[in-house]
């Protein structure tokens, strides 16, 4: 039986750490049963403990030990790592934040003291690392290098590429993609990341596979608008995303009608404040990224095919709390991770989407301009089979 | 340029989030679907509320839609206040609305008065047009059946029923054409008389496409309260299938404070489920399905069933994007308008209405072995064979 250990920032009800582990702990819904994996939680660190703090509880219910350092954590107070897997939850807790609105979480940070450990006592174990690997590309890139220097499988990021999919559909691998434009609400950064990964994980099927970002830039306000009557983003992928949405605002909030909220002006009178992410990518592709706060509460993708008539869309299903069984599909491809090894899809997903939200939010610090970034040169094939609850 | 169909539209009540408002809305102001905000190739021409009360919003679709008007009867709607039948297809819509109960708690929407109205037209007429009956027939057996042999004897096409066979599915799948089924169960919620029927028709959606196909019912028999959990517990219903059925709710309440998505002990379901009910029927070909109510425990409806001779499980949940809480809109009426349209365009209904007829039998044989409690309900009169659709007609697009 594989042992685990948790790594985290907080445990409290309702964070990231509680539905994580949690399901390690009394298991989840897996393809029509109750899955309990074949693994055992043995140690836990938790960086902050306000009320509420759940790890003593859980640690005494469910016979593991919480340590105060990571160290101790990998070691369960021994000598050497007593650990066959880290489950790192960066998430939630009172940490502060920079100049671009960016959380400042310690994943950089545990990951390299669970490094420190791998290095002196010479074995390295599969680190799943939940949402984006930091707040830095430099740190991010540094913690996927690790796992190829050290030879440890590395699993990160976000529940929404794995969620069920209203209509369940993929983009084909190798598919000719013209454009791709994705929805989402909610603040900056945690949200953003979601719907950039969420779009991340759909273009990264085009032909060719991915190639890196070019040069990114963060519009906001009206301009946004006019960006997209001059043509910047798509209006046929704005409607095809938006047709897939459960969640209009305004007037649907009022009498419960349906709406064309792009025909009838809805949309505008909305949004308080529309952000536009333009991504551009090194073979010539572009995406967007349009945060609509106000006009929809949900997460929705477009794109044109070539040679297709019509766009593909699909809704990203974020299923209701406080069940969240979204978690429980990314769970899933955690325990493949720490059973197997190896990551079931490519934590450079995850390290280019954590670079091009970084550059974003680095466009709009600097007076929204178009920053160029040859960096983010980050080349991935993305995995075969479809990674998304299916079954 | 071709001539565009006209609609009328009969209903109880239209208030926000009633079943009219979900159903007319959707053929005024169009819906997602397919990647567009899709626009019905046709025109709602009459529209008739039989209840307007403080939260009536049919005025205002009235003044925002000048193609649609408004009359006092259903006649006049279905005649354009003429003599003869002036439209190409009826949306007969009689779900909610201040109507009476009778002892048995059945609310007496006026479905079959309405559709009889309807006839009345049909006839003085000299021809039908398609209909669709939102829910089940009617609350009387005697009356669904009559409603349904109208529809034959006049050769009309005629669809029915609830949102839940063509909504949205998790997974996104359905049961394999001809295969053997030997067990189903459907655990939801809600209440009796309500959305039981609903859970009936996500069961019934399912097995018809089993071997032989639909061969109509034998018997019910309904459980309740100590009941239920003595037949649970002697697994009257597979045990594995209601866990199965459960592990694709996506709302089963925590049993534990401070867990967000625990499994529930036996003893943790008794304690949140204060009323479970089950409606077990045997089907003419042997075939055993329960539908099971766990108010408190779950809030969607979800299907398990054996299939094949190895015995395993097929199961998923009929997914309904449900407002206020989840969602503004109650999308899953978006397949079923869709269907609706199918049917007034083609003149044949996409799915067979004896689904609904047998959901219907069964709606009113379950309330009537809880009104009689518990006793095993004998329905000869529920011998309704039919054949499933080759092509599922759930929303997967």
């Amino acid at each position: 039986m594989k042992r685990i250990a948790v790594v985290t920032t907080i445990y409290r009800y309702l964070t990231h750490a509680q539905h994580f582990a949690d399901r390690f702990l009394v298991g989840y819904p897996k393809e029509g049963n109750w899955h309990r994996p074949n693994m055992r939680v043995v140690s836990m660190f938790v960086d902050q403990k306000p009320e509420g703090n759940q790890s003593e509880d859980r640690a005494r219910e469910f016979g593991f030990t919480v340590y105060p350092t990571i160290a101790e954590t990998l070691r369960c107070g021994g000598e050497n790592i007593a650990v066959d897997a880290v489950l790192l939850i960066g998430e939630h807790g009172d940490y502060p934040h920079n100049e671009m609105s960016q959380v400042l979480y310690p994943r950089y940070e545990f990951f390299k003291e669970c490094v420190k450990v791998f290095e002196e006592d010479g074995k390295s174990v599969p680190i799943f690392n939940d949402k984006h690997l930091s707040y830095s590309f430099e740190k991010a890139k540094e913690m996927v290098n690790d796992g190829y220097r050290l030879n440890f499988g590395v699993l990160a990021g976000s529940s929404l590429p794995v969620t069920w999919r209203l209509p369940d559909v993929d983009l084909s691998l190798g598919c000719e993609l013209e454009d791709a434009l994705m929805v989402g609400v909610g603040g900056s950064d945690p949200m953003d990341y979601h719907a950039l990964e969420a779009m991340q994980c759909m273009v990264e099927r085009r032909k060719g596979g991915e190639t890196g970002v070019a040069a990114v830039q963060l519009i906001d306000g009206e301009e946004v608008w006019k960006l997209g009557e001059k043509g910047r983003w798509s209006m046929e992928l704005l409607e095809a995303a938006l047709s897939r949405s459960d969640t209009p605002c305004g007037l649907t909030d009022e009498d419960g009608r349906t709406q064309d909220m792009i025909r009838n002006g809805e949309i505008y009178r909305l949004v308080d404040n529309p952000a536009a992410y333009f991504i551009e990518y090194n073979d010539g592709f572009k995406a967007t990224l349009l945060m609509i706060n106000g006009a929809i509460r949900d997460y929705c993708f477009a794109a044109k095919l070539k040679g297709e008539p019509l766009p593909v869309s699909t809704q990203f299903f974020l299923t209701p709390t406080p069940n969240v069984t979204y978690s429980a599909c990314l769970v899933s491809k955690i325990e493949e991770l720490f059973e197997t090894g190896v990551a079931p899809y490519p934590a450079e997903r995850t390290l280019l989407v954590s670079g091009t939200l970084e550059n974003c939010l680095l466009s709009r610090h600097r007076g929204h301009v178009r920053l160029e970034t040859p960096h983010l040169n980050v080349e991935y094939s993305a995995p075969t089979e479809s990674q998304h609850a299916q079954r | 340029m071709e001539k565009r169909l006209k609609i009328a539209a009969i209903a109880t009540i239209y208030h926000k989030y009633s079943h009219a408002q979900h159903i007319v809305d959707r053929f005024l102001e169009g819906y997602g679907w397919n990647s567009r905000h899709h626009y019905p190739p046709m025109d709602l021409v009459s529209l008739y509320v039989e209840q307007v009360k403080d939260n009536d919003i049919s005025s205002d679709r009235l003044e925002r839609f000048p193609t649609m008007k408004g009359f006092p009867t259903i006649a006049e709607a279905l005649t354009l206040g003429g003599e003869e039948l002036a439209v190409d297809g009826i949306l007969l819509i009689g779900e909610h609305g201040e109507y009476p109960s009778n002892d048995k708690g059945q609310r007496l929407y006026p479905r079959y008065e309405h559709y009889m109205q309807m006839v009345e037209v049909f006839k003085r007429s000299g021809r039908g047009v398609p209909v669709f009956n939102d829910k089940h027939l009617s609350w009387n057996w005697e009356w669904a059946r009559e409603m349904y042999d109208i529809s034959q004897s006049m050769d009309f096409a005629f669809m029915a029923g609830s949102s839940l066979p063509v909504t949205w599915r998790t997974p996104s799948i359905d049961m394999p054409l001809n295969v053997s089924i030997s067990e189903a169960v459907c655990v939801g919620y809600g209440g009796v008389d309500s959305y039981d029927f609903h859970a009936l028709e996500t069961l019934q959606c399912m097995v018809e496409r089993r071997e032989g196909g639909e061969s109509g019912v034998k018997w019910l028999q309904a459980y309740r309260g100590d009941a239920f959990w003595n037949a649970h517990h002697s697994e009257l219903w597979s045990r594995e299938l209601f866990e199965s059925a459960l592990c694709r709710s996506h709302t089963l309440t925590p049993s534990r404070p401070g867990f967000n998505n625990p499994f529930p002990t036996l003893d943790e379901m008794k304690e949140i489920v204060k009323d479970p009910i089950a409606y077990q029927y045997e089907h003419n070909d042997g075939l055993k399905s329960t539908m099971i109510l766990m108010n408190g425990l779950v809030q969607d409806f979800n299907f398990a069933a054996y299939i094949g001779t190895e015995k395993d499980i097929l199961s998923t949940q009929m997914y309904l994007p449900m407002p206020p809480a989840r969602t503004t809109l109650a999308n899953f009426f978006s397949p079923l308008v869709n269907n609706i349209e199918q049917m007034f365009l083609t003149g044949k209904a996409t799915y067979p209405v004896e689904r609904t007829l047998l959901t219907t039998g069964l709606v009113a044989a379950g309330v009537d072995s809880l009104h009689e409690g518990g006793v095993l309900q004998e329905t000869p009169h529920l011998d309704i064979s039919y054949q499933p659709t080759e092509e599922s007609t759930f929303w997967r697009t």
